[in-house]
C-alpha cells in the first residue's frame, strides 16, 4: 500500500542530492531492558509541535477514539475470536519444581470431542507450570476433559526454590554454570571503606522484595488461522505485533504471517514473544488446517508467563552531618528463576560520592523472570530510598531536605512540589518517626523515579485525505490500552484543524505499516513523531494540489479550523469544499520518526501519606502524590491514567503482591486471583497526579517511571508514622506488630 | 444436552447447551456475547460480571439453568436499555467512564460498569465507601482505579444534577505555590 507511494516533496534533500546527516543517541530496547545505541538521521528541519499554548487537542484532556468500542463490549481482543471450525486447546502443566516427565495421551484421544493431543515436551521439566502436553478439541470444555485424561508419569528429582536451597554446598545443579552468577561488580571496594570512615553517620541493612506478577486481565494467548499453504492470520495478544510475525513464520513455515492485534487486555512487558503458546497453536493449526484458539488458563499465566524478579540488596550507606552521601556499598541478589532477574544497581537516582557494588543472580526451579514495567527500577527504588531514610533519621536531617541534597534540580523542584502537596511542612515528624504513644498514627514518605522513554526510528505512519473529507492514518502499531490508538488520531486532527473524530485511527496489524515494540516506554515517542510527519506531509500534499485548483500558491493557503484560506483571492473553502477539489484517489502521505519531535529521560516525585493503627497493625494509604514529567503531554487524560496505574501497581506491591512457593515441595501457593491479592477499590487512597508542565521537551514516554518509587515512599510512610522499618516487601499487618513489639522491647 | 429458555438484553432466546454450563459459557460459546469477559473462571477477578434482574452476579460462577426467565443484561445490553427505557444514547454510566478516561486497556470494564449500574439501581445517591465497595470485585490492573471512581461519582452528580467535587489535578499545576493540601479542603479524588 503505502511502499507504492510516491515521495513525500517533503522528503529531505542537501543541496548535493543526498541528505546530510546527523547523529544521536536514541534508546534501543529489547524485551523491555533500554540500551542506548548512536544512530543516523537527516540533518533537516521537521515539522515542529509549536507553541504549547496553541495547541487545540494535543496537552489538552480528551475522551478516547476507543472508548466507545471497549464500553459497549465491542472491542475484539483475541481471547474473543472465534473462526469458523475453530478448535480449542488447552495445555496440561508438570506439577513440580523438577521432574523426568512422560507423557501418556492415550486416553486424553478417547474423550469426545478431542482432536488431537500432543506431548509438548517430555523428560526433564525444570519448573510447576511448564507446559508439557497440549489437546486440542471442538469445545473448551472437551479439551479441559482431554487435558484432565493425560497421564503423566513423573519421576521427582531434587529441586531448589529458595536462595537458601539454591545456595546450599549439596544443593542441585540449577544452572550449569553454577547456581549463582559470578557477581558483577562495580567501583573500588577499599576507596568506599575510606569513605565510610569520613562519614558522620552509617546505616547498614538488608532489604528484600518478593516476585510480583504482571497480571495482566487478558492472559496470553493466540489465535492462529493458516487457510493456505502461503498465509497465515495470527490473532495475538502481544506487545511487539511486528516482531511476533517474524516469530510465527517458523513454526507456520508459511512466508506471509498478518498479526492482529486489535485490542489487548494490558502486557506490562510480559507479551513480547510469541511464547511456547504462539508456538504450538502454530503448529497445532499447520498440521489440522483448522484454526486453533490457545489462550492460557488464569493459573498456567501464574506460573509460567511472567513476573518481575524479586532480590535482596544488603546496603550500608553513610553521609555527613548535613546529608550529602558519601559512601554506598551494596551486595545485590537477583530472584529471577531459571532466569537471570533484574535491578537497576545502587545507588539509585540519587548521586553518592564513592560507591561500590557486587550484584549476582541466584538461580532456581521458577519459570524465568521476564521484563516487567520498569524493569529493575522499583527493586533498586526500595533499598535506596529506605536505606536514605535510615540514614536521614541517623543524622538528624529532614527527609525531603536529604533528598533534595543529592539529587539535580528537576528532582529537587518535584520533591518540594509533592512535599508541599503531601502537607510535609505541616507535618511533625521531619526527621525523626513518631514515637508517641498514640495508638492511630500518619506518617509521610518520599521516593523519586526516573526513566528513558525516548523514541526511536521504526514506525512508518500513512494519513490518506479521501476526497470526501474523510481523514485516516494508519499505522501497525499495537494499543496496550495506553491510548495509542487516540492520540494518533488526535496528532493528525491537530495538524488538518479538524475535530478529534474527523481521524479515523487504524492501528494493530502488521499490514498497516511497520511500528516498534512497545517496551521501555519507547512508543509514544517512536510512534508520535512518525504520526506528525504523515500529518505534516499530508497537509503539504493537500496545499499543494489546492494552489493548482486554486491557482494560488501553497505558501498563500492557511489550513484551520475553520477549512482552508487562500490570502492571494481572499476566498475560504470549508475542509469538505477543500476535499473535493481532489482526485478520486485522494492524497495518501507517509511519515517516519522525527528525532527534533521527541526528547529523552523523565523525572518523577512521588509522596505517600499512611495510617497505621498500632492495636491491628492495619496500614492504610490515605494519600499518594505523583509530580511528573513527559515532556509534552499527548492527551493529558490518558498520561494521568498512566499515572495512577503505575502508583496503583506499586501500592499493591507493597502492600499485597507476592509469590508464595512452598519450599519443600517446591509448589506454587498462590497462582490465582484469590491467594495472590491484587489492590482493587477499597483500597485506593486520595490520588493526585501533577503533570510537570515546566518541562517543554517533545514526547517522551512516562509510563514506566510512575511504578519506580510509590511501593519504597509507602515503606517510608509507615517507619515514619510509627518506627517501625520493614525491609521486607509486602508490608503486612503481621510483620508490622512484631517491629512494634520489638520497638516496645528496646 | 438440553434447551435453555433466557431471556438475554431483553430477547427471549432457546439455547441448547449442556446443563451444567455457566451463563458466561453460553455467552461466550454460544450466543457470541464476548463482552463479558473470562478472566479466570472461578469468581474473582470480576470481568463477567452481568445483571441478573438488575442485580450483579458473577457469569461464570452462575449455572445457566438457575437464570432461565430471569433477565439477564450484558455488557451488549446495556446502551440499548438505556434507549428502551427513554434515555439517549449510552447508559450515563458508560457515558461517564467515556468522559473521565476511566479504562485503558479495557478488559475490566464491562464488569466494572455493570457493577456500578447494579449500584446506581438500588441506591442513586451512595456515598464514597458505598461505591467502594460495590466495585471492589472488580479487579483493573491498568488504571488504578481512580479515574474509575470519578466515573461514578459524576454519573451520579449529573443524575442528581449536581456539579461533581473539582478533581484533584483541576487545582494543582507543578507551578502552583498553593499550600493547601486537597483533604484539608475536604476535596478529595476518590
Amino acid at each position: 500500500m503505502s511502499s507504492k507511494l510516491p515521495a513525500s516533496p517533503l522528503e529531505p534533500r542537501a543541496q548535493d542530492g543526498a541528505p546530510k546527516k546527523k547523529k544521536i543517541l536514541v534508546p534501543k530496547v529489547e524485551n523491555g531492558h533500554e540500551t542506548m545505541v548512536e544512530i543516523e538521521v537527516d540533518d533537516v528541519a521537521g515539522p515542529e509541535w509549536g507553541p504549547r499554548e496553541k495547541l487545540r487537542l494535543l496537552n489538552h484532556e480528551f475522551v478516547r477514539v476507543d472508548a466507545v468500542d471497549k464500553v459497549t463490549g465491542r472491542a475484539r481482543y483475541t481471547h474473543d475470536v472465534r473462526l469458523a471450525g475453530m478448535l480449542y486447546a488447552k495445555f496440561v502443566a508438570c506439577p513440580l519444581p523438577h521432574a523426568e516427565v512422560r507423557v501418556d495421551l492415550s486416553a486424553a484421544k478417547q474423550v469426545p470431542g478431542v482432536v488431537e493431543a500432543r506431548v509438548v515436551r517430555d523428560g526433564e521439566i525444570r519448573f510447576v507450570g511448564q507446559p508439557v502436553a497440549v489437546v486440542a478439541a471442538k469445545t473448551r470444555e472437551a479439551a479441559e476433559d482431554g487435558a484432565r485424561a493425560i497421564k503423566l508419569d513423573l519421576k521427582p528429582l531434587p529441586f531448589a526454590v529458595t536462595r537458601e536451597q539454591s545456595l546450599a554446598a549439596n544443593a542441585p545443579e540449577v544452572n550449569r554454570r553454577g547456581n549463582a552468577s559470578k557477581p558483577d561488580e562495580r567501583g573500588d571496594a577499599a576507596e568506599v571503606t575510606a569513605a565510610f570512615a569520613r562519614c558522620a553517620a552509617a546505616i547498614e541493612a538488608t532489604y528484600s522484595v518478593p516476585v510480583q506478577h504482571h497480571a495482566c486481565l487478558e492472559t496470553h494467548g493466540a489465535v492462529v488461522d493458516v487457510p493456505s499453504n502461503d498465509a497465515a492470520t495470527v490473532y495475538h495478544s502481544t506487545q511487539a505485533t511486528f516482531a511476533s510475525a517474524g516469530e510465527f513464520k517458523g513454526p507456520l513455515k508459511v512466508s506471509d504471517v498478518e498479526v492482529i492485534n486489535e485490542h489487548m487486555g494490558g502486557g506490562f512487558g510480559s507479551k513480547f514473544e510469541a511464547g511456547v503458546e504462539g508456538r504450538v497453536a502454530s503448529e497445532l493449526a499447520r498440521d489440522l488446517k483448522v484454526p486453533i484458539h490457545l489462550m492460557l488458563s488464569r493459573k498456567d499465566e501464574f506460573l509460567a508467563a511472567g513476573n518481575r524478579s524479586g532480590c535482596t540488596a544488603t546496603v550500608k550507606l553513610g553521609g555527613t552531618q548535613d546529608g550529602k552521601l558519601v559512601a554506598l556499598s551494596a551486595s545485590v541478589d537477583r530472584f529471577g528463576g531459571l532466569g537471570g532477574g533484574s535491578h537497576a544497581g545502587l545507588p539509585y537516582i540519587y548521586s553518592v560520592e564513592t560507591s561500590h557494588r557486587s550484584m549476582r543472580s541466584v538461580y532456581t526451579h521458577l519459570d524465568g523472570n521476564r521484563a516487567m514495567r520498569a524493569p529493575g527500577h522499583p527493586q533498586a527504588s526500595f533499598a535506596m530510598e529506605s536505606a536514605l531514610d535510615e540514614l536521614a533519621y541517623a543524622l538528624g536531617v529532614d527527609l525531603v531536605e536529604i533528598r533534595k541534597r543529592n539529587v539535580g534540580d528537576v528532582h529537587a523542584k518535584q520533591l518540594e512540589r509533592a512535599a508541599r502537596e503531601i502537607g510535609w511542612a505541616e507535618h511533625p515528624h521531619k526527621s525523626k518517626p513518631d514515637l508517641s504513644d498514640a495508638v492511630v498514627k500518619v506518617g509521610i514518605g518520599f521516593g523519586l523515579s526516573q526513566w528513558g522513554g525516548g523514541g526511536h526510528p521504526e514506525c512508518r505512519v500513512t494519513v490518506d485525505i479521501a476526497p470526501d473529507g474523510g481523514v485516516r492514518a494508519t499505522v501497525g502499531s499495537q494499543d496496550l490500552g495506553t491510548g495509542v490508538r487516540t492520540y494518533v488520531a488526535a496528532i493528525v486532527a491537530e495538524e488538518l484543524g479538524l475535530p478529534l473524530g474527523g481521524v479515523t485511527a487504524r492501528i494493530g496489524r502488521t499490514s498497516y505499516g511497520p511500528a516498534n515494540a512497545s517496551g521501555g516506554s519507547v512508543t509514544t515517542a517512536s510512534l508520535a513523531p512518525a504520526v506528525k510527519h504523515a500529518a505534516f506531509n499530508a497537509k503539504r500534499s493537500l496545499l499543494e494540489a489546492l494552489a493548482k485548483t486554486l491557482a494560488s500558491a501553497p505558501d498563500e493557503l492557511v489550513l484551520d479550523t475553520q477549512g482552508v484560506y487562500d490570502a492571494r483571492s481572499k476566498r475560504r473553502l470549508s475542509w469538505k469544499d477543500a476535499c473535493a477539489t481532489l482526485p478520486p484517489a485522494g492524497i495518501s502521505a507517509v511519515g517516519e520518526w522525527q528525532a527534533n519531535l521527541a526528547s529523552n529521560g523523565v523525572h518523577g516525585a512521588q509522596a505517600a501519606k499512611v495510617r497505621v493503627d498500632t492495636r491491628t497493625g492495619e496500614i492504610q494509604v490515605v494519600k499518594m502524590v505523583c509530580v511528573q514529567d513527559c515532556g509534552l503531554p499527548l492527551n493529558r487524560t490518558g498520561v494521568r491514567s498512566q499515572i495512577f496505574g503505575g502508583m496503583i501497581q506499586a501500592l499493591s506491591y507493597a502492600l499485597f503482591e507476592e509469590r508464595v512457593i512452598e519450599p519443600d515441595l517446591g509448589l506454587a501457593l498462590n497462582a490465582n486471583f484469590e491467594d495472590y491479592k491484587l489492590a482493587a477499590s477499597r483500597e485506593i487512597p486520595e490520588m493526585v497526579a501533577i503533570l510537570d508542565d515546566d518541562d517543554t521537551r517533545g514526547v517522551i514516554g512516562m509510563a514506566e517511571a510512575t511504578i519506580v518509587p510509590g511501593h519504597s515512599a509507602i515503606a517510608n510512610a509507615i517507619h515514619n508514622a510509627c518506627g517501625v522499618r520493614l525491609r521486607s516487601m509486602p508490608l503486612t499487618c503481621d510483620k508490622l506488630l512484631l517491629g512494634l513489639a520489638a520497638l516496645k522491647k528496646g | 444436552m438440553g434447551v435453555l429458555h433466557l431471556k438475554i438484553n431483553g430477547d427471549d432466546l432457546e439455547v441448547a447447551a449442556p446443563g451444567h454450563w455457566t451463563l458466561l459459557e453460553v455467552l461466550r460459546y454460544r450466543l457470541g456475547l464476548t463482552g463479558s469477559k473470562q478472566g479466570c473462571d472461578k469468581g474473582d477477578c470480576g470481568a463477567c460480571t452481568v445483571l441478573l434482574d438488575g442485580k450483579p452476579v458473577l457469569a461464570c460462577l452462575t449455572l445457566a439453568a438457575t437464570v432461565q426467565g430471569r433477565h439477564v443484561t450484558t455488557i451488549e445490553g446495556l446502551l440499548p436499555a438505556h434507549v428502551a427505557a427513554g434515555g439517549k444514547g449510552a447508559d450515563p454510566v458508560q457515558d461517564a467512564f467515556d468522559r473521565c478516561g476511566a479504562l485503558q486497556c479495557g478488559f475490566c470494564q464491562s464488569g466494572m460498569m455493570l457493577s456500578a449500574r447494579a449500584l446506581l439501581n438500588r441506591n442513586p445517591q451512595p456515598s464514597d465507601a458505598e461505591i467502594k465497595d460495590a466495585l471492589s470485585g472488580n479487579l483493573c490492573r491498568c488504571t488504578g482505579y481512580t479515574q474509575i471512581l470519578q466515573a461514578v461519582e459524576l454519573a451520579i452528580c449529573e443524575a442528581a444534577g449536581r456539579t461533581p467535587t473539582p478533581r484533584s489535578w483541576e487545582r494543582a499545576s507543578c507551578a502552583d505555590s498553593g499550600a493547601a493540601s486537597a483533604s484539608d479542603s475536604g476535596e478529595r479524588s476518590a
